[in-house]
């Protein structure tokens, strides 16, 4: 343990965050910024508010509206029926929502144990450590519609590899896309396929970065491998977790390109999460004003947890 | 003694953990691979084939002579242009803020949060404007969409490569007389030009593997890889050794760019809150 965080230690000065502390550097002039700072970031900003704010005004407004463009062109003010619907009427929603939830909640978990176990032997590597990180990284950086082909390809009952396995070791494999009660899991385990090496490689990162006298201190005083996880490791690295929690409860809340590839929401609506729901109600039904409706409630929950993850990077773990 | 064989029996342990994890995380990509080398019969039987018997390329040719070349042009117009449009409006917003603190943490914490927006909540929106402007369906909409995602990421990733940039050397240049956008051009810029790349070929890959936005605001002129590959396994008779091929081309240079990019993608990947 203690060679792999000496290593840790020269790699990060490699990448240059080993470098004099920020607060010896001279500081960026807060107030009064030149005319030329300015101009520097106008076209961002104009960008920026032309595809993102107005969308979002636009679409505020049309979530006001019953718009019908399977119907006709004509738009009607509803006011806010649209968010009473989603609320009380439709029945297809809030189970939706659930999935996306469930998702959310099994991915993180899994992700996170997975990911801070494998963290925790990946820096007991030594020369190779650099190779099998690259390697992890493939999951990562590959498109997710790739990666739901591969889901589709492996998962397929009759001809996949992955029953074949099964099958060798007398498990009966399930209907992985097809079955009901199965399906989301298996759009669960491609996100774990996908994101669990992500976390590792964060988490690994973090890992190098602790303070290598507190350890071998606590060791002299006789605290076992488990309470020195407990007592210092988890704490140190708390604030990495909760990030890494939150980007990922983030993304997996949008998941939607697995799910149209590899089971395009069904069987029936079992894989049908909040993000393809919407899809189906914009693209498919043509209800430009519901689906926008209930987008904003989507975008309602994505801003409170980027909230938490904003504010916890402004406190400087960046 | 003992001690000693226990950190043996430890490092074996590590090892083994981590051959299996690599088996786990990399047989899916190895098997999408020997799928685009197999014939429609050897993709279909049972049990499955391990070793396809040609190992040629007639599926990666028939794809690509097909759907998949136009797809692959596509996406190149489409992630380059949208790349170079994020860099140019990015960049110069990444210094701003870097050596100017331009609009204080708020600016800079509202781009960030752009980054994290649901793509699912502007689609329509965009789809709605684009139709407008008659931009559905063309190059355009995707270069365009994709800044919403691309430009914040620019923005954050280039500004960390400008803070580690010591301000001697453009202070010491305008000393000597040039003026600021000259230090930014001439010494700046050039010195980040590592981060500026490895921001570049991060930002392609973000736009390359795009799907959701493409659904949406593109149909049958425009269409990048992930929709050609869509539509494949949604096809009729579905030929599972060309997609097997298109995937290996959508992901080959991809792999390759994690490869090369490794301790920068973990920055990348988390806004620069781990620097990796």
């Amino acid at each position: 343990m203690a060679i792999t965080r000496r290593q840790g230690t020269a790699t990060a000065s490699g990448t240059g965050s080993g470098g004099p502390p920020l607060s010896r550097l001279p500081r960026p002039h807060r107030s009064g910024a030149p005319l030329f700072a300015w101009l520097m970031v106008l076209p961002a900003v104009a960008v920026l508010l032309a595809v993102t704010v107005y969308p979002l005004i636009y679409s505020l407004r049309a979530s006001f509206y019953r718009i019908e463009l399977s119907f006709s062109p004509i738009r009607h003010w509803v006011g806010l029926q649209n968010y009473v619907d989603a609320f009380t009427h439709d029945p297809r929603f809030w189970p939706a929502m659930g999935r996306s939830f469930y998702l959310v909640g099994f991915g993180v978990l899994i992700e996170l144990v997975l990911g801070f176990g494998l963290a925790l032997v990946l820096n007991r590597l030594g020369r190779t450590r650099t190779l099998v990180t690259a390697l992890l990284l493939v999951p990562v950086m590959i498109a997710p519609v790739a990666v739901a082909i591969e889901g589709v390809v492996i998962f397929n009952h009759s001809w996949g590899p992955l029953n074949y396995l099964l099958s060798q070791i007398g498990i009966n494999g399930p209907v992985w896309l097809g079955d009901r009660s199965v399906a989301l899991n298996s759009i669960l385990l491609a996100d774990v396929w996908q994101w669990t090496p992500f976390v590792t490689i964060i988490l690994a990162a973090g890992l190098r970065t602790l303070p290598e006298e507190q350890y071998e201190a606590a060791e002299v005083d006789g605290a076992t491998g488990w309470q020195l996880f407990r007592t210092m490791t988890l704490p140190l690295l708390q604030p990495l977790i909760i990030v890494t929690v939150l980007i990922r409860a983030m993304d997996i809340f949008k998941t939607f390109d697995t799910i149209y590839v590899m089971t395009g929401g069904g069987p029936g609506s079992a894989t049908e999460t909040a993000s393809f729901y919407t899809y189906l109600q914009g693209l498919q039904f043509f209800s430009f004003g519901y689906a926008a409706a209930i987008s904003y409630i989507q975008l309602i929950v994505i801003t409170i947890v980027a909230t938490f993850l904003v504010r916890r990077m402004r406190k400087g773990l960046a | 003694m003992n001690e000693h064989k226990r950190s043996f029996v430890k490092s074996a342990l590590a090892g083994i953990v981590i051959v299996a994890a690599l088996a786990f995380f990399l047989l899916p990509v190895v098997w999408i691979v020997i799928t685009s080398f197999k014939s429609q019969g050897e993709v279909f039987h049972y049990p499955p084939i391990f070793r396809p018997n040609h190992i040629d390329f007639r599926h990666y040719s028939s794809v690509l002579n097909g759907p998949g070349g136009h797809a692959l042009k596509d996406s190149l117009i489409v992630a380059s242009a949208n790349t170079f449009l994020a860099l140019l409006v990015g960049v110069p917003t990444a210094y701003s803020i870097s050596r100017f603190g331009v609009g204080g943490k708020n600016l800079a914490f509202w781009i960030l949060s752009i980054r994290m927006f649901p793509p699912v909540a502007s689609a329509i929106p965009l789809f709605l404007l684009f139709q407008k402007y008659q931009l559905l369906d063309t190059h355009w909409a995707l270069i365009i969409a994709y800044l919403t995602f691309n430009v914040p990421f620019v923005v954050w990733f280039v500004k960390g490569f400008f803070d580690d940039l010591p301000r001697d050397l453009e202070e010491a240049a305008m000393v000597d007389g040039a003026t600021r956008w000259r230090a930014f051009t001439g010494v700046a810029l050039r010195l980040a030009v590592p981060g500026i790349v490895t921001s570049a070929l991060l930002a392609f890959v973000f736009s390359w593997n795009e799907f959701l936005l493409a659904l949406f605001l593109t149909r049958s002129q425009v269409r990048t890889l992930p929709v050609a590959l869509a539509n494949l396994v949604g096809g009729h008779e579905i030929q599972w050794g060309e997609i097997g091929a298109l995937t290996v081309v959508a992901i080959v240079p991809v792999v390759i760019l994690a490869l090369a990019l490794q301790r920068y993608v973990v920055r990348g990947l988390t806004f620069g809150a781990v620097k990796g």
